[in-house]
């Protein structure tokens, strides 16, 4: 377009309709916008209000969206406080998560980074996931390098480690503690480059906080990520069948349903992934029961019925 | 191979320059390729003295085609290889003759892929109260296009005649933030920063 443009411009001076100046203006101001270009990333242009609307798409988590927007307050407000020399609060971010699998704790973690990236808290806002294997070393000495190779990758941005109580795990001999000490003194040293947010189950969690109490003082902030409702997971259900372009007929919902129930009462019953898993299956599944069809409707390829709702069996 | 392409207002010494600055390296023949804005393309081979003598002119529009040699600078026991392209002049408005407009077009749609850009400008046209008479309105919107991207660089020609002094001096004041290099096309002076800025920017 923008080339198009320029040809054009060039072709309008050969017929002697602007002047050569007229056209050097438009050189100048196309090598200006592209050095802005190169400045500004690609993702910068998402608004805040963007990432905002995408967390607010997320079924259910009443309180994260709550807290996520007192944080965001609280920045603002701060940062509004500085420049009338009022005495500010730190900015601590560190952050606990407690939930079982599938309650949405990496998706909220990867937003935050986004969100924390555009008001400009962190520099990058990427996230690095990691769990006791990427910390804990095998030898003396090994782990307080490992830890120290993490935390470098996720300056700038969020490190976050999923299942941080099993750090704790292992006994007196066992290196888990060491990484312990050494990721306290790395986020304490990186205070303003880094957020650590430690994830895991809400038992165990509570455990592990309280073995190191040391810890519980510098995560300020701890959000708990209930299960989801059956209902919440159903509308996930929904949201998921319609991104990748499927419906699900009302006998499936229905089937979705029991088997949710069913499921519930089952520990670490998956919540959010088991519906996507289920999900994924049913596609398969459809995809097997119109291969033997002759003809086949928009509306077939659309539907997901109930026979596809096969819960998890096994291959 | 990268491309230098050399541009200015007419009459200041483009031709000149390139020719002197190929005399400056060592070459003694010069292959000229001839790119009109038609498509036709001329290889002639001249020796200096008669590339002078047939290229050079003090009438304006001499240039009215892409004419371009390509030049090996030795750099310690090694050497780089640049493209360099005369072009014909430029001039502010709208020329009345189209196929000088169309050789202009063809300057213009080279600047952008030449990774140096060598802008020449005449100190003798200068008046001596009022400096500002250097500086055409072209040569101002070239030098802030060159203040955006790298590899430019401004040639002050015709240094050896007299009392251009204070138009350097103007120069340097007024455009900070661009490569300012005082030379003689004509007598050689000066090429050697040339020469260097060339290597450091290939």
């Amino acid at each position: 377009m923008n080339k198009n443009k320029y040809k054009e411009i060039l072709t309008l001076y050969e017929l002697g309709k602007v002047s050569l100046n007229e056209t050097f203006d438009h050189i100048v101001s196309k090598s200006q916008k592209e050095i802005k270009s190169n400045d500004t990333q690609k993702e910068d242009d998402e608004t805040l209000e963007d990432i905002m609307a995408e967390l607010y798409n997320l079924v259910g988590l009443k309180n994260v969206k709550k807290l996520v927007k007192e944080i965001i307050a609280f920045i603002e407000i701060q940062e509004k406080r500085k420049k009338n020399n009022l005495l500010t609060e730190p900015i601590v971010l560190h952050m606990i998560f407690r939930g079982n699998p599938g309650t949405g704790k990496t998706t909220v973690a990867r937003i935050l980074g986004r969100i924390f990236k555009k008001i400009g808290v962190l520099e990058k806002g990427h996230l690095v996931e990691i769990e006791r294997a990427d910390l804990v070393g095998e030898y003396i000495g090994h782990t307080a390098l490992k830890v120290k190779r993490q935390v470098k990758k996720a300056l700038g941005g969020i490190l976050f480690i999923d299942e941080a109580y099993s750090l704790a795990r292992g006994g007196e001999k066992d290196f888990g503690k060491e990484a312990i000490d050494a990721l306290v003194k790395s986020m304490e040293d990186n205070k303003d480059k880094l957020i650590l947010i430690l994830a895991g189950y809400e038992k165990e969690m509570d455990i592990f906080l309280r073995t190191n109490p040391g810890l519980k003082s510098r995560f300020p902030i701890h959000i708990d990520f209930k299960d989801y409702t059956i209902e919440e997971l159903i509308e996930i259900a929904k949201i998921m069948a319609k991104s990748r372009e499927y419906k699900l007929s009302n006998k499936a919902i229905k089937k979705l349903e029991t088997i949710l129930k069913n499921k519930n009462y089952e520990y670490n019953s998956g919540n959010a992934r088991l519906v996507r898993n289920i999900i994924e299956k049913a596609i398969r599944k459809q995809a097997v029961r119109l291969q033997k069809r002759k003809y086949v409707t928009r509306e077939d390829l659309l539907l997901l019925r109930a026979e596809d709702i096969g819960g998890d069996d096994k291959y | 191979m990268k491309k230098a392409i050399i541009i200015g207002r007419t009459n200041v010494g483009k031709t000149t320059f390139m020719i002197n600055f190929a005399d400056y390296i060592g070459l003694s023949k010069i292959l000229i390729k001839s790119k009109y804005p038609d498509g036709k393309i001329l290889n002639k081979e001249f020796s200096l003295h008669i590339a002078r003598k047939n290229l050079i002119s003090n009438k304006a529009y001499k240039t009215t085609c892409l004419q371009s040699i390509s030049l090996e600078i030795p750099v310690y026991k090694g050497s780089k290889k640049v493209e360099i392209i005369d072009s014909s002049g430029l001039c502010d408005g709208i020329h009345p003759n189209m196929q000088i407009r169309k050789s202009i077009v063809q300057t213009l749609e080279n600047i952008q892929n030449s990774s140096i850009l060598i802008h020449i400008i005449d100190l003798s046209q200068s008046i001596k109260d009022r400096p500002e008479e250097l500086i055409s309105e072209i040569d101002r919107q070239i030098i802030k296009y060159g203040s955006t991207r790298t590899g430019y660089v401004l040639l002050a020609n015709k240094i050896d005649i007299k009392e251009t002094k204070e138009a350097v001096d103007y120069l340097k004041e007024n455009f900070s933030n661009v490569l300012i290099i005082p030379i003689s096309a004509l007598y050689k002076k000066g090429f050697n920063e040339v020469k260097k800025f060339v290597i450091n920017s290939i």
